[in-house]
């Protein structure tokens, strides 16, 4: 009897409970004065989220069908698989792992909706963004390995690994101090490891999985190990992101070391623009590999699988439209990115001062090469990214030997993250 | 006869109501907050459960053999996780009780009016977020000009830099000195109201008998404190367990994923891997093997006791 009157009670608060959530509706959501709402999280909690906000809030400035509420997280991508939204910010590596998991659908009949073509497009955007059956997303940029240089250290930019030697014996003869460039153990090491494998042309692809376990690459990542410790242009054992705090340090005798070259992040301009101003330097990366070749990841805007109703999806082509257009769209470029939009390019290369990163990143496009679209990238690559390249440069004496037996381990876990691919 | 009279008295239907209402409040947050997620986290670790594709289907005990048969993605995973966790319970259980305790009586040997000034001052550290700590120390601790290097060239104990983050055993040096200035602050507080228990009498009657402080320590304070002690050690032995923030902020993980700590790497299954019935079941191993640590502390202090 106890015992029933408990579950009557605990069964009377989950009903409670339940009433309180939100019950499910046919049709749009609308807002109160009839707008329908269209949801979009990205992660643009850095300096760009404002630019992106901006775009958002003149769209629902112009309109009086539709508004766009979007949301900024840190971990959009937990909050995406979770919840109930729209649109979605994804990077270009992990596209094919949404794809292959339902997460995402063809966006191609809306883009066609709002009159973009992907003839509107730089192909390098078009690479990341068409999957195997089709658009799987609008690719928004991409923001590659960048170079920054100190003016001071630096009159120009160097073009090639050559270049880099010099400008080392020329920085060690000033102080002991002075390096050519930061080779980092943690943070930035993926867009490294992809670099060189595209200026050696090796393809890491191989079927569903990545496959290091390359003699070809074991060649090319063995570089990184002697610009530390054979040709040493770098300091060693720089930790996380060490290519830019490096870059940032004054050279103090004996306590600090400072370089002239930072191959980094898009992202870093803001602070470093902060303290060079005028003596900052910005440049495509110069050629260390066989071969001129750019890496980078990239934002693409795709749409969930879970909207079905068309008069969303009318709302979305409306967004779109109006994000797709260059006077829209420069405000993106403003924050720092470079848009893959052709006609905003063309707007950008007509005022390359104003927007010097998005211009000088823009010019990486030529040659740029794709993240490998296989499911689960950023788990194939884990072990790459967190043992093998530290290892790499902070051990003096490793061989290439040594770093094939950790590229067989490295392929061994990319294997087993591969098959856990839902069946198609 | 009067017993039998309140028996009654309180027998009636209004008494039964009251009781369940008082008691309800808990027995509803009980079995939300704590037995519903414990339960849904065994089912769910029974289940081949995928975050974004949902329920696959019930697989039985096969997600816990993936974890504990060695060359699969996951063994490899929870046990790295484990060992390193592990190696972090036991640097830093010792110092993490210790060094509280040695505060605590250093505060509690000050005159009066100093005493809430040092507890504040110890304590403090204690209510700064883990990201602000993580910070501050992973500034301190920069191998490339950072303060620590800095003041240590400086006096001449060191000639090069040390690379406090990115070498071993230089980077759990640097997670356990962070823990250590980050919550020290309780353990101390602790101690300091155990100490403040303890019979001044006691004291007295040792001073008369001609005890030192260290016989005092041993004959006197450490019996009075002795289950304080106890517990705090358990309580601090499955903070250890929990370690995340400071690895996650400074180290990432590294070098080379040897600060990886076994939350670090269920969180992998779970929001990198998309496996939430793996994930859930290395969960349900930890919960275990943190019982039988805690029930084998138990047994020891149980043991010691008698």
């Amino acid at each position: 009897m106890k015992f029933t009157k408990f579950l009557a009670l605990v069964v009377s608060v989950f009903l409670l409970l339940a009433g309180c959530s939100n019950g499910s509706s046919s049709g749009p959501e609308k807002t109160e004065d009839g707008k329908i709402k269209i949801s979009f999280i990205n992660g643009f909690t850095g300096g760009d989220g404002a630019y992106m906000k901006k775009i958002t809030k003149a769209f629902n400035a112009s309109q009086d069908k539709y508004v766009v509420t979007e949301l900024q997280e840190k971990d959009h991508y937990t909050k995406f698989k979770s919840g109930n939204y729209d649109l979605v910010v994804i990077h270009g590596n992990n596209l094919e792992t949404y794809k292959q998991d339902g997460l995402i659908q063809d966006i191609g009949p809306v883009i066609e909706k709002a009159g973009i073509k992907e003839s509107d497009f730089h192909q390098a955007g078009l690479d990341i963004a068409k999957l195997e059956g089709g658009m799987y997303a609008v690719p928004l940029d991409i923001h590659p390995l960048t170079m920054f240089y100190n003016k001071d250290l630096i009159a120009e930019a160097p073009k090639t690994y050559e270049d880099l030697k010099s400008l080392n014996t020329k920085l060690q003869a000033q102080s002991e101090d002075l390096y050519a460039l930061g080779v980092p153990s943690s943070g930035l090491v993926e867009f490294y490891m992809l670099m060189i494998a595209a200026q050696n042309g090796v393809d890491l692809k191989d079927g569903e999985k990545l496959n290091f376990a390359q003699d070809k690459y074991a060649d090319a990542l063995m570089q990184f190990h002697d610009m530390v410790w054979e040709d040493k242009v770098s300091p060693p054992k720089l930790g996380l992101d060490g290519e830019f705090q490096t870059f940032m340090k004054e050279a103090k005798e004996g306590k600090a070391y400072q370089t002239a070259v930072a191959l980094t992040g898009p992202w870093f301009y803001g602070a470093a623009k902060e303290k060079y101003a005028d003596k900052l330097g910005v440049a495509p990366i110069p050629q260390i590999g066989s071969e001129l070749a750019s890496y980078g990841n990239a934002h693409t805007i795709a749409l969930s699988a879970k909207v079905e109703d068309e008069k969303v999806k009318e709302g979305i082509a409306e967004y779109l439209k109006f994000m797709f257009t260059p006077e829209n769209l420069i405000n993106w470029a403003d924050g720092g990115q470079a848009p893959v939009h052709l006609a905003t390019l063309e707007k950008i290369e007509a005022e390359q001062e104003k927007y010097q990163i998005a211009y000088q990143n823009s010019k990486q496009f030529e040659n740029y090469v794709s993240p490998p679209q296989v499911y689960q990238f950023g788990e194939q690559i884990r072990y790459m990214n967190e043992t093998v390249f530290s290892k790499l440069v902070t051990t003096e004496n490793f061989t290439k030997k040594d770093l094939m037996k950790e590229l067989e381990k490295a392929t061994k876990l990319a294997e087993q993250v591969a098959a856990t691919a839902p069946k198609k | 006869m009067f017993f039998r009279m309140e028996v009654k008295m309180y027998k009636g239907a209004s008494h039964k109501i009251w009781s369940i209402l008082m008691v309800s409040p808990f027995v509803v947050f009980f079995l939300l907050f704590w037995a519903l997620p414990l339960g849904l986290g065994v089912w769910i670790s029974l289940h081949n459960w995928n975050v974004s594709s949902g329920n696959l289907g019930f697989v039985s005990l096969e997600n816990y053999k993936s974890i504990l048969t060695p060359g699969t993605l996951y063994y490899d995973l929870f046990m790295k996780g484990l060992k390193n966790t592990l190696y972090f319970v036991v640097i830093s259980v010792p110092p993490l009780v210790l060094i509280s305790l040695g505060l605590a009586l250093v505060i509690d040997n000050l005159p009066k009016r100093f005493k809430p000034i040092y507890r504040t001052i110890f304590f403090i550290s204690y209510s700064i977020s883990v990201t602000a700590v993580s910070a501050i120390f992973l500034w301190l601790f920069n191998g490339n000009g950072g303060y620590f290097n800095n003041v240590l060239e400086s006096i001449g104990i060191i000639r090069e830099p040390i690379n406090w983050l990115g070498e071993q055993p230089y980077a759990w040096l640097t997670i356990l000195i962070t823990t250590v200035w980050w919550t020290i602050g309780f353990n101390m507080m602790l101690f300091i109201n155990a100490l403040d228990e303890v019979d001044v009498a006691l004291y007295e009657a040792a001073d008369l008998d001609g005890a030192g402080a260290f016989s005092k320590f041993i004959s006197v304070t450490w019996p009075q404190i002795r289950n304080v002690a106890f517990f705090i050690i358990i309580m601090t032995v499955i903070a250890s367990f929990n370690l995340y923030g400071q690895t996650k902020l400074i180290t990432g993980g590294g070098p080379e994923q040897s600060t990886n700590s076994l939350i670090m790497n269920i969180q992998t299954s779970v929001f990198g891997m998309n496996q939430l019935g793996i994930g859930s079941a290395m969960a349900i191993i930890m919960g275990l093997i943190m019982m039988v640590i805690i029930v084998f502390q138990y047994w020891l202090s149980y043991r010691n006791k008698e």
